[in-house]
């Protein structure tokens, strides 16, 4: 057997067990994870179906019947499969990190006698597997309802197939490049430049995003929307791109123009192969002096003590009692320092700054009282959504992750109490700074009326008391001491029905609360008393829910915690 | 002192600690030796109150653990065989993180905290963050944490695992020291010659259930043949596995 093969072998062998081990799994976990997982696609292509019908329908020319959507929903590919790009890039050099680098079994294949072309190679289909299974998931409904949509030739399905391989390459083999190289200047480069360029480059990428919404400002006339849209998905439709060739070669094959599609596969094969020969070419001159540089150097790890930023915060903690000060302090320094968890905040908290900055964005069509009514339960929808990511991929693994470590919290003389419910208070800290920040900055953009913007800031008060309680609960009610990655205990049985249920409150909550703005636009109710009678039930059936949703996933996990041993 | 009566424990159907029932005195060291599988981390858990009792009690200076947990834990220091600690921490940062979980104040964490670091020798890596330290640095770390809120009882599971010569028989000395100044030591160990250099009593435990207890002469004396204590305890095994 080759090298790469007994490495990759071993590897299929481990996702074999895994596999058959799910036999051994309850059939609740099993149930409620596929169930979850079939929900979630079909989910997404009833959306995406649904979201591509509606563009065709609003797109039609009444006049000359002419389909303005084909640009449009072919643009939109185009967008998607350059935002693909970047998201793959980037979760490429977080994922080669880790596999190149800090995975346990690195140690014992580089003292192997295995050349580093062929130990990068094994690696590198790896970091294809970890970053694009989920987008070839979630990206699969996306094509099927395009192409139902579009009647598609069936070339179309097999081309979307045959491109995603050659396609994802590319950004897995630049990810890798850039880790790589990053591994091995990183060591030289003190901390200061690095925090400094790194926020350089946040920067710009914000400045660009910021810059393409602004291009794609809603206007007062359809065509003109319409217009403005083409004008700002154009960048996309530029030939180097690789994102082009493969929207592009895509596009032809629904049209049954294989031969041009063909072109363009073995463009981005080619070039998929090239991007591959260039990592492998990095990973044998620099791969091996990275990685020593980076087990090598002594004072990596120091952090003096009383300096710096979490000192601060440290400071500033100082007038909490113990041992709660304690607990939240290194529970703050667990999390800042392990670039797995910030990296991925740093993203949710993009994407807030992205949506506030983006409020801007308005038109005449806001003057409509239904109108106004939507976007502003739309906006709460929104917040709470963000809040409900950050609670499930954050906050729920808490209690697991102190995993292997929890003899030591078993042993202080602290109730599980004490520990639960002060995780359950820094979550409601941490979210309420962001939530109630993106909150009230959207009222304001939004220039909402009191009741309005009382409604906004209350439903996310409640969803951040919510939703803490649901995932340090429910976190506590089904963890995983075993596991040290938090984006693995995410994904687990408990991580999923978090997600499920804090969907479920957040329906209920924007949904009840919409109604009677909805119904207040539309001008529904009889009297001014009818309204407020149902505004004050709403409030109240929301704030009782929400007391619910605090207090049975706490009283279930301390009990589940309680009943455990260590 | 620590007290356990008639103390199970059952996993399921298997019985791991079978009618334990010992008492150990203010200021004794004693060591508990037993082949692996034995029940002696399934003891030293229950002593801990990490793992509740099936059946009996167990307390020190006359407080039940299960009764009374925050009050025996305040009194009492664990070390484990394997040291997970908090990687992203800082040796110095995990000691004021534990001086905050037993309410230790800041000036004691400044010299007392400080004066460990230095004993343990680990004075020096303290700003370095945990991840980056060896096996027998994590084992140091445990033990000067351990000593940071003055415990009256100590419970050790196999700790010379990763330590140095030198740091194994600074360990043994320190804690043997520490008795004499009324310190309750219970530690599970493999390690026969350390036990015959510091134990005042020995407990030998097969299959859960406790075979003998005695000082290191009323051991020796049990062997046939008068011999060191790994006569006596393959001896003693190999009786039980007949």
């Amino acid at each position: 057997m080759t090298q790469i093969g007994a490495m990759i072998g071993t590897k299929l062998r481990i996702v074999r067990n895994q596999v058959a081990s799910i036999r051994d799994e309850s059939y609740l976990k099993v149930s409620v994870v596929s169930v979850a997982a079939a929900l979630l696609w079909i989910g997404a292509f009833v959306t995406f179906y649904w979201g591509f019908g509606t563009l065709q329908a609003f797109l039609l020319d009444p006049q000359t019947g002419a389909a303005l959507s084909d640009i449009v929903m072919a643009r939109l590919l185009s967008v998607f499969a350059l935002a693909l790009f970047f998201m793959l890039t980037f979760s490429n050099v977080l994922i080669s990190f880790s596999t190149l680098y800090r995975a346990r079994e690195v140690v014992y294949l580089v003292q192997a006698p295995i050349p580093y072309r062929t130990f990068f190679l094994a690696r590198f289909a790896e970091c294809i597997w970890f970053s694009s299974w989920a987008t070839a998931f979630l990206g699969s409904p996306l094509m099927l309802a395009y192409g139902m949509r579009t009647s598609a030739s069936p070339g179309f399905y097999v081309a979307s197939f045959a491109f995603y391989l050659p396609y994802v390459t590319i950004p897995a083999a630049l990810g890798c490049c850039i880790t790589m190289v990053l591994a091995r200047v990183f060591p030289k480069v003190p901390r200061g430049g690095l925090v400094g360029a790194a926020a350089i480059a946040v920067l710009f990428l914000f400045l660009l995003a910021r810059n393409q919404f602004n291009a794609s400002r809603l206007a007062d006339s359809t065509s003109d929307q319409i217009a403005n849209a083409v004008t700002a998905m154009a960048q996309t439709q530029s030939s180097f791109l690789p994102s082009y060739w493969a929207a592009h070669g895509v596009l032809l094959s629904a049209q049954a123009r294989y031969a041009d599609a063909f072109f363009y596969f073995l463009l981005l094969l080619a070039n998929a192969l090239m991007a591959l020969l260039v990592a492998t070419v990095i990973a044998e001159r620099l791969f091996y002096k990275g990685w020593s540089d980076l087990w090598g150097n002594e004072q990596r790890g120091t952090r003096e003590a009383g300096r710096g930023l979490l000192a601060k915060i440290d400071r500033l903690l100082s007038p909490l009692r113990e041992p709660t000060r304690s607990l939240v302090i290194k529970d703050i320094k667990l999390f800042w320092r392990d670039p797995a968890q910030w990296s991925q905040f740093v993203i949710f908290f993009g994407v807030m700054a992205l949506y506030v900055a983006n409020l801007g964005n308005t038109s005449s069509n806001f003057d409509r009282p239904e109108f106004r009514a939507f976007v502003i339960c739309l906006n709460i929808g929104a917040c709470t959504l963000i809040l409900a990511s950050l609670t499930s991929r954050f906050v729920f693994p808490m209690v697991s992750l102190e995993g292997r470590r929890f003899w030591v919290l078993g042993l202080a003389p602290i109730t599980l109490r004490q520990i639960v419910w002060q995780k359950f208070a820094l979550s409601v800290a941490t979210c309420a700074t962001f939530s109630l920040g993106v909150a009230f900055l959207s009222c304001i953009k939004l220039e909402l009326s009191p009741i309005p913007f009382f409604m906004s800031i209350y439903s996310v008060v409640l969803a951040t008391l919510g939703l803490s309680g649901l995932a340090v609960g429910l976190g506590s009610l089904y963890p995983n001491f075993e596991e040290d990655n938090p984006a693995r205990i995410v994904s687990g049985m408990g991580g999923t029905l978090n997600f499920l249920l804090s969907m479920a409150y957040i329906t209920t909550l924007v949904g009840v609360q919409s109604t009677v703005m909805m119904m207040d636009a539309l001008e529904l109710y009889r009297s001014e008393r009818a309204y407020w009678i149902s505004l004050i039930g709403a409030l109240t059936f929301v704030s009782f829910v929400s007391a619910l949703v605090v207090t049975v996933p706490m009283k279930l996990g301390l009990r589940n915690l309680d009943r455990a041993e260590y | 002192m620590i007290v356990t009566e008639n103390l199970v424990k059952r996993f399921g159907t298997k019985i791991a600690v079978n009618d334990l029932s010992l008492q150990i005195e203010e200021g004794e060291f004693f060591c508990f030796l037993g082949p692996n599988g034995a029940g002696k981390t399934t003891t030293i858990k229950m002593l801990t109150g990490l793992i509740r009792p099936t059946s009996g009690r167990a307390s020190l200076h006359g407080i039940d653990i299960q009764e009374d947990p925050i009050k025996t834990k305040s009194m009492l220091g664990y070390i484990p065989d394997t040291p997970f600690l908090y990687d992203k921490l800082t040796g110095r940062e995990f000691m004021r993180f534990v001086a905050g979980l037993y309410n230790i104040d800041e000036a004691t964490v400044r010299t007392e905290g400080e004066e460990l670091l230095e004993m343990f020798e680990i004075q020096a890596v303290g700003d370095q963050l945990i991840e980056n330290y060896s096996h027998g640095m994590r084992q140091k770390l445990s033990f000067a944490s351990c000593f940071m809120h003055d415990p009256k009882v100590v419970v050790v599971d196999e700790p010379w695992v990763g330590l140095d010569p030198k740091n194994i028989h600074f360990v043994k000395n320190f804690l043997k020291e520490k008795t004499k100044n009324g310190l309750t030591v219970f530690m599970s160990t493999h390690s026969l010659s350390v036990i015959e250099d510091v134990a005042d009593r020995i407990g030998i435990i097969y299959g859960g259930k406790l075979l003998h207890v005695g000082t290191l002469d009323e051991i020796l004396a049990l062997a046939e043949n008068p011999g060191s204590l790994e006569d006596v305890f393959l001896q003693i095994t190999q009786d039980q596995e007949q």
